[in-house]
């Protein structure tokens, strides 16, 4: 009942993660080349290092949930798929509660380290140390949503059992 | 602390072994353990942020980027063609060329699965046009991308440096004999067979025909010069290096030889980012249950108990390989390197082994658990672009696995093989 009020705005979340992921890895090239440029010209940037860094965990992140998004997280399966259906659906549910947990649990503790770095600069450039953790918190949340879903999706038998790898 | 973490190590295995997603069980372990241990829990977001701050780190989805886009600048052509006109003219001409385009596409690209997907399609076609079995052929171009993570640039190889605090460049130069080495040990086992399976060449067409297709495909082949030229000569870093060669591959896709399409661009870029989550999610998670291993005391114990049990490091390192052989066939490359590297580097050391050796060993056994059954990732992709079951591959990989398994017992008994160029490039 509420998956057409949901799905609209799924869609825009995934494609607003698409387009951070497009400017986070940009901005890293960028950050990357112009610290090789200002090398060459003796006239070396000094914060090109850190900023690569903070794009680094923003993009790592960004992946994760998109890696999320189409399912295609590692998993080893050649044991799970020798188990009855019945075995193997309910081992499904049980492994996206986990996910879902997890997800809970980062975004919790990211939160904190939020609040905790919220004063402290970065040593190069005059932002905060949060930033380095918000984007955790970000997958966090998206990674125990979609286990979320996934845990109703297998209750509510909209699946049967787990999907292949896509 | 030890035993509980020991307790915890046993619960995720079977976890793992469940089929729960990988960074699921293993951030699952590392928080079970600091809440058992009465250990703060934000700790572990904080160690999987700390294992993305580090600058080594950013060249990771920088080669992977670039692999992308030499990809989809179809450039594997001009380097086939090359390849072709070179060692062609011997017997078994389509399946050497095969394999050197693979060195070459190696110097590239940093994965085998990027390697064998990039340069497979054209590589078994042109074997198949000349009559070669079509199993034949899929499994000679999946046992070439294993010198793919070999020859630099190397993914495995960053993430090992990153993770067991060796230099990248030493780890890189020390790929490129073993990996020059698996494509001469290919090319031997084609020439053993090609007689008897019929392969053939093509004739010698002449030194203008290599002069013309090295024209061609002229700044496709420079690409591992500019990379590797870069990075030993000291202009930059191996992080830098993937940088510039991103641009350059770009360049080349649009500039020179106008193969890429720029409206592919952005789907190219989210396409790095998932593989960039899908790797770094492990190394995140890797890094908080590594920083629980090393408080636990997990290494100091199993490293003097190993050091009791084997008393050289020769045998130390056939325990490795057998370990390593067997672990590759289940699980995924850089999920394995990244639990057993706390477990088995420290060890290494203390048997006196060179790290870049070590790393190498490491990284050539679980890149052979790609073109082996149950969990070959390369064959899965070669026999997708083949056309021919995994069933089949399975079977026709097994004898191309024999040169590829007497590189990696070389690199285990003479260590110059892996520690001579980077002692001679990068002194320390």
């Amino acid at each position: 009942m509420i998956a057409p009020l949901v799905a609209p705005l799924v869609a825009v979340c995934d494609r607003l993660v698409r387009l951070l992921a497009i400017v986070g890895i940009s901005a890293l090239l960028g950050a990357v080349i112009l610290g090789v440029l200002s090398r060459a010209w003796n006239d070396p940037l000094i914060w090109t290092d850190e900023l690569s860094r903070f794009l680094m965990v923003w993009l790592a992140c960004l992946g994760w949930i998109l890696a999320g998004r189409k399912r295609i997280h590692i998993r080893i399966r050649f044991f799970q798929n020798m188990l009855p259906p019945r075995l193997r659906h309910g081992s499904e549910i049980a492994m996206q509660a986990s996910v879902l947990l997890l997800g809970a649990l980062i975004f919790w503790f990211s939160l904190i380290l939020i609040e905790r770095n919220a004063d402290l600069e970065a040593t190069m450039m005059p932002i905060s140390m949060a930033w380095m953790f918000a984007p955790m918190a970000l997958a966090g949340f998206a990674t125990a949503l979609q286990g979320l879903s996934e845990v109703v999706e297998l209750l509510s038998g909209a699946r049967s059992e787990d999907r292949p790898v896509a | 602390m030890t035993t509980l973490m020991f307790e915890i190590g046993g619960v995720w295995l079977l976890a793992v072994l469940a089929g729960f997603p990988l960074f699921a069980s293993i951030g699952l372990a590392a928080f079970a353990f600091v809440a058992l241990g009465g250990v703060s829990s934000a700790i572990v977001p904080q160690k999987m942020v700390q294992a993305m701050n580090s600058f080594p780190i950013v060249a990771a989805p920088l080669f992977i980027l670039m692999g992308n886009i030499l990809a989809a600048a179809k450039l594997t052509d001009r380097i086939v063609a090359f390849a072709s006109s070179i060692v062609g003219a011997l017997r078994g001409g389509y399946a050497h060329a095969s394999i050197v385009t693979s060195m070459i596409f190696a110097g590239m690209v940093g994965s085998a699965v990027a390697d064998a997907a990039g340069s497979g399609a054209i590589e078994i076609r042109s074997m198949r046009q000349a009559g070669y079995k079509p199993e034949t052929a899929a499994a000679i171009t999946a046992a070439a991308a294993t010198i793919g993570p070999i020859i630099p640039p190397s993914l495995p190889m960053v993430i090992y440096g990153v993770t067991a605090d060796v230099s990248v460049g030493r780890l890189f130069l020390g790929g490129i004999v073993p990996g020059v080495l698996m494509g001469l040990a290919l090319m031997a086992m084609v020439m053993l067979v090609a007689k008897r399976e019929g392969m053939v060449g093509h004739g010698f067409e002449g030194f203008a025909n290599i002069a013309r297709t090295f024209k061609d495909g002229f700044f496709a082949l420079m690409a591992p010069v500019i990379l590797l030229g870069g990075m030993f000569s000291g202009y930059f870093t191996p992080t830098e290096a993937a940088g510039v060669a991103c641009v350059y591959a770009l360049a080349m896709g649009l500039f020179i030889y106008r193969t890429f399409d720029i409206a592919k661009l952005p789907e190219i870029l989210v396409e790095t980012a998932e593989t960039t989550g899908l790797v770094m999610v492990l190394v995140m998670t890797a890094g908080a249950l590594g920083w629980c291993m090393s408080i636990s005391r997990v290494p100091q114990t199993i490293t003097p108990a190993l050091v009791a049990a084997i008393d050289h490091p020769l045998m130390f390192l056939l325990v490795c390989n057998l370990l390593l052989l067997l672990v590759g066939c289940f699980m995924e490359t850089l999920a394995a390197l990244l639990i057993l590297i706390p477990i088995l580097a420290p060890a290494a050391q203390s048997f006196g082994v060179d790290p870049v050796q070590f790393g190498l060993i490491m990284i050539f056994n679980l890149i052979l658990g790609t073109v082996h059954p149950p969990i070959g990732v390369v064959l899965f992709v070669v026999s997708r672009i083949a056309g021919v079951s995994f069933e089949k591959m399975s079977r026709a990989i097994l004898p191309w696995l024999v040169p590829l398994l007497i590189v990696l017992a070389a690199i285990t008994v003479w260590p110059p093989l892996t520690t001579w160029l980077p002692g001679l490039l990068m002194p320390r």
